[in-house]
Parts: structure tokens; sequence; C-alpha cells
């Protein structure tokens, strides 16, 4: 292993970690609005909602990630819907992770005690204010652990989307590769760049779930 | 003045028939105490009071408000539901705090959402609602760190902070350790005093013997018997009243 070659490879192989980030962050805080949304019409009383929610749902969890990925990419063009490969990355990752937030979302809503939503109902609140100010807020504070967890499942998946050209960590890396023949190297380094953003957005996680945790009762 | 009307109550769950068509009125500042062995339908009782459990049939009146049961939803009679929930308070056994909210907070929220009164005024109104119930000083506690006979405390002082024409109480008592009963019960015995009318599922036979106007004996669905505390405990005519009794005493 060559020193100076990490030292030469570091400027891009950080570059394309903020790239990583960039899809990462983007792509979760709309899953978050997905998820958080399609768990919504789950628990909806209108069933035209629940079932088109159970059947996106049903797709995003029931395929490959990187099939999704050549779908929206190369296969949308025949219908002249074409995305950059950003875009397309970005489209697929939050699509597939709101698909499964979707799931812990409604799970946590409906974790919530039943007594929570009597309670409510019976101060005369409708049921929309009891969900919005009083089942909600509980069932996020439930459901950060996995929200967490998604998030760091979607970093690793950002990966996935180099095979649509888009230059982040692990794209970036091989073209590198390309340069320098220093397979071992290059990827051990970007391995280490992935392992340094999961770390450090795990603990702030973990920071955030022991500040938000107190006082429910699990 | 009648504060509750109940015309012919009637609930089944599938093909179980657990309230069997009660007729009740309770006055104004009238204090009911419900009692009955498990499963005669004391919590499906007042639980359909307020729609909580919606009646198989029957009419409920309470103050103006009646809705009758089994109409189909509209918003109209959602209305009319959230009119009945605005007039009356309801405890649970299980207190059923707002957990990620303190004290006083649980007690403004009925204020702020359902009525739109500013905060600072609905502050005021949850604090001295909360002195009223002994906790002035546990205002910015969560439930969590309170105890079970303060989170009862802090329950029935959100219930009130409805200003409800009548309070229910389901066992508010019975998920309590013994020694946190009596501030209860205390609080409960203070406000029937200033003239609350109440409906009261409780076995606590002292307090019934001390509050209650009226002791209503429940069994299989039907009220089996009713008179005062001293005509239901000392000379029931009933023999399943006295069968109750005889196993409420021995505990
Ligand atoms: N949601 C429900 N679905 C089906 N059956 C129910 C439901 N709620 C109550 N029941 C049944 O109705 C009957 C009366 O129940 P209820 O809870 O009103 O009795 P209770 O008098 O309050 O008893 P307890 O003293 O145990 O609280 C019971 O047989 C119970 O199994
Ligand atoms: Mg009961």
């Amino acid at each position: 292993m060559d020193i100076s070659i990490i030292i030469e490879s570091l400027p891009t192989l950080l570059n394309a970690t903020l790239m990583t980030i960039f899809l990462a962050v983007v792509s979760i805080l709309i899953a978050l609005l997905l998820g958080f949304f399609t768990a919504l019409a789950r628990i909806s009383k209108i069933k035209l909602l629940d079932a088109i929610a159970s059947l996106y749902v049903s797709i995003f969890r029931g395929t490959p990630l990187l099939v999704q990925i050549f779908v929206i990419y190369y296969g949308l063009p025949q219908v002249n819907i074409e995305l950059d490969p950003i875009p397309s990355g970005i489209l697929a990752l939050s699509l597939n992770a709101g698909a499964y937030l979707s799931e812990s979302f409604r799970a946590s809503i409906l974790s919530v005690d039943k007594g929570q939503m009597e309670a409510s109902v019976s101060l005369g609140m409708t049921y929309w204010q009891a969900l919005r100010r009083i089942i909600l807020p509980q069932s996020l504070r439930i459901a950060i652990p996995t929200m967490s967890n998604s998030f760091i499942v979607l970093i690793k998946d950002t990966s996935l989307i180099s095979v649509i050209t888009v230059t982040e960590l692990l794209q970036m890396s091989s073209l590198l590769i390309a340069k320098t023949f220093e397979p071992l190297t290059i990827y051990l380094l970007a391995a280490a760049l992935y392992w340094i953003i999961i770390t450090v957005f795990s603990v702030m996680l973990d920071r955030l779930e022991k500040r938000t945790s107190q006082h429910i009762a699990l | 003045m009648s504060i509750i009307q109940l015309t012919n109550l009637k609930k089944k769950f599938g093909t179980n028939e657990v309230l069997q068509g009660i007729d009740l009125t309770v006055n104004k500042s009238e204090v009911v105490v419900l009692m009955g062995p498990s499963g005669s339908g004391k919590s499906t009782l007042l639980r359909c009071l307020t729609f909580l459990e919606e009646p198989t049939e029957g009419v409920i009146q309470i103050g103006q408000q009646e809705v009758a049961a089994g109409e189909k939803t509209s918003r109209k009679r959602k209305n009319e539901i959230k009119e009945l929930r605005k007039r009356t308070g309801f405890v649970f056994q299980q207190f059923n705090l707002f957990p990620h909210k303190t004290a006083i907070e649980n007690v403004m929220e009925g204020p702020i959402v359902v009525q739109g009164v500013e905060r600072e005024e609905a502050r005021k109104l949850a604090k001295s609602l909360l002195e009223k119930v002994g906790l002035g000083e546990r205002c910015d506690h969560y439930p969590s760190q309170l105890s079970g006979g303060q989170q009862q405390r802090v329950a029935i002082a959100r219930a009130l902070s409805m200003k409800p024409m009548v309070m229910l109480y389901d066992e508010p008592t019975s998920a309590l350790d013994p020694e946190l009963v009596r501030e209860v019960l205390q609080v409960m015995k203070d406000l029937a005093q200033e003239g609350m009318t109440m409906v009261v599922v409780t076995h606590e036979m002292n307090f019934a013997k001390e509050v209650a106007d009226r002791v209503i004996f429940m069994d299989g669905g039907v009220i089996v018997e009713e008179g005062t505390s001293e005509e239901i405990f000392n000379c029931p005519k009933e023999e399943r009243t006295k069968r109750f009794l005889m196993r409420v005493k021995e505990e």
C-alpha cells in the first residue's frame, strides 16, 4: 500500500462522500414524508386510500432496490419520462425507504394505547385533533429507533445508485481504481468513509432518541 | 331537573346483549353509585353514555343534547356526539393521561384545542383546577413522575377543565395502591359536596355510604335494584344483590 495514493485520492473521495450524504439526507426527508402519509392512508377508514397505500408498500418492499433503480432510470424513458441519474436515484431510494418507514409508522401509531384516543375524544376533540395532538407525537417518538435504522440502511443503499453513473462514494472509488490500479487501498478507504459517516450519524440519532423518549412509557 | 336521561339503552357485542334496555335518570347534583359483578355491563353503560361505544338501541340525553343510537354517521351526528362529550367529564380506571405532556398541559389541552381558549387563560384555569385537587405544586411534572393517586387527580382536573355538567367515573380507584385510594376519593367527595352531578362505578362501600344519593345494582345487563345506600346495603330485596354484597364485604 502506498501512502501517497491515499493522500492523492482522499480529497476526491471526500467530495464523493458529500454526495453520498446529500443523496441520503434528501432521500430520507422525502421518505419520511412519504412514509408518514402512507401510514395515515393505511389507517384511514377510506378503503381506496388504504388499498393504494398497501399496493405501493407491497411493490416496493417486494422487489429488489436495484430493480427499482433500473426501472426508473432505464425503463421510464420508454414512456417518455426521462430523469437524470441523481433525481432517478433519489426517487428510487425515497420510494423504497418510504415503503419501509410507512410500516413502522403504522405499527407505532397502532401501538399507542387506545385509552389515549378515548381520553382525547372524551374531552370533545375530533378524531383528527386527537391524532395530531395526542397520538402522532407519541408514535413518532416510538418510531425514532426504526427511523434511525432506516437512515443507516439508506446511507448504505446509496452505493447501489453507482450503477446509474451517479458519482457518489462507491462510483468515485471505482473511477479512481481505473486510474491507479489500487483496488484494495481505495475500496478500504471507501469502506472507512462509509463507516465514519454511519457511526457519526448513529451517535447523533442515539442522542436524539434519548432526549425525546424521556416521558413516553413504552 | 334531569342531567342524564337514558331511554331503553341496549348494547350488543355480536350476539351478546350486554345492556338489555336500561332506563335511567340522573338529576342535577345527584351522586349515583353503580355496582355489580364483573361483566355486568357497568363500563359499557358509562361508555355508551358518551358514545365511546356505539349503543345498539335507545336514546341518550345529557343536558339539552339528545342523541339516538344506531343512526348513520353524518357530520351533524358527529357534532351532537361531540356536544355530549363536552358536557361530560370521563375519568378512566387507567387514568389515560397524555404521557408526553406535563400535568398542567394535560389540563390545558381540552380548553385550548376544543374551545379555542387562549394559552394564558387556559393555564390559569388549569392551575386553579390542579390546586383544587391538591396538586398546585406538581404542575410541571410529567405523568411518569407522579404517583397513581396524583395521576388520577390530574385526570379529574383534566375532565373538569371542560366545565362538564356531569362527571362519569369508571372504577377510578381500582388501579391504585390501597394507600392512594383515599386521596382520590376525597377529591371526588369534595366535588360532590360542591354540587357536581356524578355517576361512579366503584366497589368502595364507604364512599357509597357517605356520598351516594342513590346506589344502583346491575347484573347481566339490567338494573336489578336501586335505592339509597342504606336500603341497598342494609336490606337488599333481591337475591342477586345479597349475594354480591356478601362477596364484596368478604374482600
Ligand atoms: N369491546 C368489546 N367487545 C366484545 N365484548 C365486550 C366488549 N366490551 C365488553 N364486552 C363484554 O361485555 C360484558 C360487559 O362488560 P363490561 O366491561 O361493561 O362489564 P363491567 O361491569 O364493567 O365489568 P368489570 O367489573 O369487570 O369492569 C362482558 O361480558 C364483556 O366481555
Ligand atoms: Mg368495568
